[in-house]
């Protein structure tokens, strides 16, 4: 068994290969199916009246309007859930399933009509009365942080079923989560230095913007629940659905078909206990369908402001870093706290301190809620730590990448205290990037040039289960339950498992997730699953292998080191049997299959996953840019990322998942950003006013160099990709713009920041003024 | 946000179409492509209970050469008029205009005369034409006067169209040689936040006449009185009084702050586009007088 996981000299039928998307095909032509392509008998069309306070006492809500339109079956609202416990959250349990005597922010459901058409239940809408009494609200961190704010949460804190965060601290005011470490002496390395650089940062608000909006459609039917639903972790929706209506797990039923992008905005549970509750009361299966304005205000990424101070000593050896950071997690905390714990850890740098201290805060306010998105944590703070790591290299005349090669952590080295160590070669990827940029060849006036390196805690819970199936005809099918949503999951699933068994990947298939067949997995994200689903994958493959051989061996009558597996044959003392007739042979008819079972755990399968996290995901870019001092425009040139994947199990897809990344990466750094009134209001909540980057953002110039050190706990040593390059970019720019000239602390790099920060305190630059900043 | 019902009527007349307009009153509006109309709709920001489909109006469609000039028939789409060889050899400024108007998607449906009527502020269109001195012929198929387009627009989403009057065509001039002519726009989200359009001519080195107009940081856009003191530069001191008009324009404008940017940036973007905008004309001019 063991022999055999290893792949003795056998060559690659899948495995490292650019094999096409399995579903190019069906998405190109409009044949895949997504969940608002579902549409189960009877089906009932959902409508969410939501709040328009982002803080406020309901006194009350008079429904009967809506029930009495013609059409409407069912109209839902708090006080239909008193016969359960209707709060929610897998970190902390704080979200009632619809808005409970107070609502938190602006766009909280307060009522769902479910009627026959969706105009009628959009229309019915406007039959429900709602009388508000308006509160103070703490709609921004610095309202919410302020002595005697008013509170968005008032009970005890309630941990919720999958915050994997240890004791959970006692709430204080609107701070929901506090995560810190610290080692070494922090004073005597700053009274030590001789420069310190210290500096205060804004971070967005940002949507995950998938083209997808969220989409569930439920049926309770009493003793069971069927959910479809556009969610990254079926499986925690599951739980959550079961615990929530008092439902034994298996009757509860999440099937999930294609995603259109998730991005983190699908992780979790969003939409699915409201739909069941409003399908409980109806009867009936009931579908709601996000607009983008109300994806909007379901999750978003984390606004953050953070101060941040680094301490170097003359010869640039980096001494310390004192990190504080309070990011808004609006009014349900949904993943916050891992998503502040994440930050936190990435607020060092890979780097070789003698001391930290980071301390990391997560705040309610009366805003929508914030939970994952892409590269979440190390996107806030790379930007920070790595301009302060390229402030000190030139206040002491250093080159920026020599400080780097000088004060990185070598593999093996301690990120964070308790952690596991460093499984990369980041000096390695940052000569490469800065290989890709030219790096010291002299640029023109208001260009730069800036790289960024960091490491993003990846993998989540290391728990992931699949089966898989070697049919009478030779096919085979793969169970894992890791969501497509345009990463490419199914396509390097069946890889993984071809390869194993040494067939082409066109003989495997992978479906969707339902939970009542496929086997359990944690979650999609992180970057995960390759490493951990896939890994499981393997397992199940070799399983189904090992029973080939051993079939092979009785049949053929030669011993297991003589046989020889390629081709989907097992051939031996001069005789060859394909799969199909190993298995006609072991079952004595042209039916039957082979099953094979594999899982992985923190302490069983591989004992990479002992030690959180699964890996170190390698965060590294570089870009260069020019800006426009009389407009503030920023434009990027060219971009260069690595992507340090241990193994590419499909070299295509790991460049297309970089080059997402970096697309989103410009969005973050550029343009994105959710504008809130006063009063808690989303203010830019369609395309035209909410700026996403399009192809003609695409910088003239990106590379992807593909790192292969065979150095990941995954299948054939692969690690995840894909979060890295995103967390990267921002930082890139950030210090590329800084070289040109314009040192920012503020994202996004909007014309007009920009324009400020240069107008502010200097004159336009002239032709010989590259010394001149603007700080 | 999303399109409440409505029934859509298709004329095949001007006249037709006029008199459908005023049968419909307040009810009824036309509809071109629809990318302005239909999204104000969406956004619930207009109603209308019938749309009077201008697409099938062949008086609307075309683009013609007349003597020193072209005219475009209002019905025409960005797209269209992008890749007019008619407009390209009449107003060589034109096509680079249009081509970087929104996005493909939208100039391929989006029609000149939605544009201009739709009468947002942001607009390059509106800009240019009223740089380049050029005439709209409105009509209803009976009747129908002509208007020079900085007379059309009245302020933000306001025009001088009477109900059941329709856009029929945009008559532009062509360039003459020594003229010289530049659009400049800058944008932040999907529409310009500021537009600058110029045309100067010359006789021998000299400035004889000069035009500019400031777009979509007002209401309307606006013709700032200091280009005038263009009017007698020669080639040794032009640069310097382009720098001059760039700076007493910006002072003269008072933009308005919205979600492109505040009143103060989008003055300063006005001084550098007024520059960069006078600075190409006059290198388009000179090209032209060598
Ligand atoms: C995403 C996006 C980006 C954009 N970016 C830009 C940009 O960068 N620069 C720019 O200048 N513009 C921009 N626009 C505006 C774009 O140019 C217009 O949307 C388009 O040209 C309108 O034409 P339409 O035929 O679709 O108008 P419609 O929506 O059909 O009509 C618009 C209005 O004009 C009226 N109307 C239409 N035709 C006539 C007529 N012949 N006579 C009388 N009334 C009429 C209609 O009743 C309606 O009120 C953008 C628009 C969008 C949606």
């Amino acid at each position: 068994m063991t022999q055999l996981l290893e792949h003795p000299a056998k060559s690659s039928t899948a495995v490292g290969l650019d094999v096409d998307r399995v579903d190019a095909r069906d998405k190109l032509a409009g044949r895949a199916e997504y969940t608002g392509d579902l549409h189960p008998p009877s089906m009932l069309y959902g409508a969410v009246l939501r709040s328009q306070f982002a803080h406020a006492e309901i006194e009350s809500i008079d429904t009967s309007g809506a029930e009495a339109t013609d059409g409407v079956i069912a109209v839902l609202t708090g006080d239909d859930l008193t016969d359960l416990d209707p709060y929610y959250g897998h970190a902390l349990r704080d979200r009632p399933i619809i808005a409970i005597d107070k609502v938190r922010f602006v766009g909280e459901p307060i009522a769902v009509v479910a009627a026959k058409s969706q105009t009628i239940a959009d229309a019915a809408l406007s039959a429900i009365d709602v009388s508000y009494r308006v509160l103070p609200n703490a709609a921004t961190l610095d309202r919410a942080l302020a002595p005697g704010a008013p509170l968005v949460h008032e009970g005890p804190v309630r941990p919720g079923l999958a915050h994997g965060l240890g004791k959970l601290p006692e709430r204080e005011g609107n701070i929901c989560y506090r995560y810190g470490f610290s080692f070494g002496d922090v004073d005597a390395a700053f009274a030590r230095a001789a420069v310190v650089v210290d500096d205060e940062y804004v971070f967005p608000a940002v949507y995950q913007y998938s083209m997808e909006t969220h989409t569930t459609i439920a049926h309770h039917r009493g003793r069971e629940i069927t959910v479809w639903s556009s969610c990254q972790h079926p499986f925690l929706v599951r739980q959550e659905i079961s615990e929530l209506f008092e439902v034994p797990l298996d009757d509860v039923r999440v099937i999930v078909p294609y995603l259109g992008g998730g991005f983190g905005s699908k992780s979790y549970t969003k939409m699915e206990p409201l739909t069941v509750a409003i399908s409980r009361k109806a009867g009936l299966p009931v579908r709601i369908m996000n607009r983008v304005d109300e994806s909007m205000v379901t999750t978003r990424r984390h606004n953050m402001k953070c101060r941040m101070r680094t301490a170097a000593s003359a010869e640039g050896q980096l001494l310390g870093r004192v990190v504080e950071m309070w990011l808004d997690t609006g009014a349900y905390a949904d993943n916050g706290p891992r998503v502040t714990a994440t930050a936190g850890d990435a607020a060092p740098g890979p780097y070789r301190w003698e001391a930290v201290d980071v301390k990391a805060q997560c705040v309610y306010t009366n805003t929508s809620p914030a939970g994952s998105y892409r590269a979440f944590g190390a996107t806030h703070l790379q930007w920070i730590g790595e301009s302060q790591v390229d402030e000190v290299a030139r206040r002491l005349g250093l080159d920026r990448v020599e400080i780097r090669r000088a004060n990185l952590l070598a593999r093996g080295g301690q990120v964070r205290p308790g952690a596991k160590g460093l499984d990369a070669d980041l000096v390695g990827d940052v000569d490469k990037v800065a290989a890709a940029l030219d790096w010291s060849s002299p640029r023109p006036l208001h260009r730069g040039v800036g790289l960024a390196v960091g490491l993003l805690a990846a993998g989540a819970h290391p728990v992931s289960m699949a089966t898989v199936r070697l049919g009478a005809d030779g096919g085979v099918s793969v169970l894992v339950g890791t969501t497509e949503l345009g990463q490419g999951a199914r396509t390097v699933m069946g890889q993984i498992a071809a390869e194993v068994l040494g067939l082409p990947p066109s003989r495997v298939v992978v479906r969707g997730t339902d939970t009542s067949y496929t086997p359990y997995d944690r979650s999609t994200g992180a970057s995960r699953s390759t490493t951990v689903a896939g890994k499981a994958v393997e397992e199940a493959a070799a399983q189904v292998l090992e029973e080939l051989i051993e079939t092979a061996e009785a049949t053929l009558g030669v011993a297991r080191d003589e046989l020889v597996v390629s081709e989907g044959r097992i051939s031996g003392g001069g005789a060859a049997m394909t799969y199909e007739e190993l298995i006609e042979r072991r079952f004595g008819l042209k039916g039957g299959e082979l099953i094979g079972h594999g899982h992985v755990g923190p302490r069983g399968g591989s004992g990479g996953f002992a030690d959180g996290p699964v890996f170190w995901e390698v965060c590294v870019g570089g870009a260069e840019v020019e800006v426009d001092p009389e407009t503030g425009i920023v434009t990027v040139l060219s971009v260069s990322t690595v992507a340090d994947v241990g193994k590419a199990i499909n070299p295509l897809l790991v460049r297309r998942q970089d080059e997402g990344a970096v697309m989103q990466g410009l969005g973050n750094a550029l343009f994105e950003e959710m504008r809130f009134s006063d009063d808690g209001l989303l203010l830019n909540d369609t395309l035209l006013d909410y700026r996403i980057p399009s192809f003609e953002d695409l910088p003239a110039s990106m590379s992807c160099t593909i790192v292969e050190n065979e150095d990941g706990p995954g299948p054939f040593g692969a690690k995840g990709c894909g979060e890295g390059a995103l967390a990267a970019l921002p930082a890139a720019i950030v210090n590329a713009l800084a070289d040109a000239g314009v040192q920012m602390t503020e994202l996004p790099l909007t014309p007009e920041r920009v324009w400020e920060k240069i107008h502010s305190q200097h004159e336009i630059p002239k032709n010989d003024s590259k010394e001149e900043r603007y700080q | 946000m999303k399109l409440p019902p409505f029934e859509v009527h298709r004329p095949s007349s001007l006249y037709d179409a006029s008199r459908l307009l005023r049968d419909l009153g307040g009810d009824g509006v036309p509809i071109n492509g629809g990318t302005e109309l239909l999204l104000a709709m969406k956004l619930g920001l207009a109603q209308y209970d019938h749309l009077v489909d201008l697409k099938r109006v062949p008086e609307l469609r075309g683009v013609r050469p007349i003597s020193t000039s072209v005219s475009i028939g209002a019905g025409m789409t960005h797209r269209e008029l992008e890749g007019s060889p008619v407009i390209a050899e009449a107003v060589g400024e034109m096509p680079r205009m249009l081509a970087e108007v929104a996005n493909v998607r939208v100039r391929s449906v989006g029609t000149i005369g939605g544009n201009l009527c739709f009468a947002d502020p942001h607009s390059d269109p509106a800009t240019f034409l009223s740089a380049v001195e050029a005439t709209l012929v409105l009509g209803d198929g009976s009747t129908s006067r002509r208007v020079p387009v900085d007379q059309f627009f009245l302020g933000a989403y306001e025009t001088v169209l009477e109900h059941g009057e329709l856009l029929v065509e945009v008559t532009v001039p062509a360039v003459p040689v020594g003229t010289g002519i530049a659009h400049m726009r800058m944008k932040v989200h999907e529409r310009p936040a500021v537009t600058v359009a110029a045309k100067v001519t010359l006789e021998r080195d000299t400035i004889v006449r000069a035009r500019l107009v400031v777009g979509s940081v007002c209401g309307a856009p606006v013709l700032p009185q200091a280009i005038d003191k263009l009017i007698g530069a020669s080639r040794g001191t032009w640069s310097e009084r382009v720098r001059e008009v760039a700076a007493a324009s910006a002072a003269a404008v008072a933009p308005v702050a919205d979600a492109e940017g505040s009143s103060r940036y989008k003055q300063a973007l006005v001084e550098v586009f007024v520059r960069r905008a006078l600075d190409a004309a006059l290198a388009n001019a000179s090209g032209f007088t060598r």
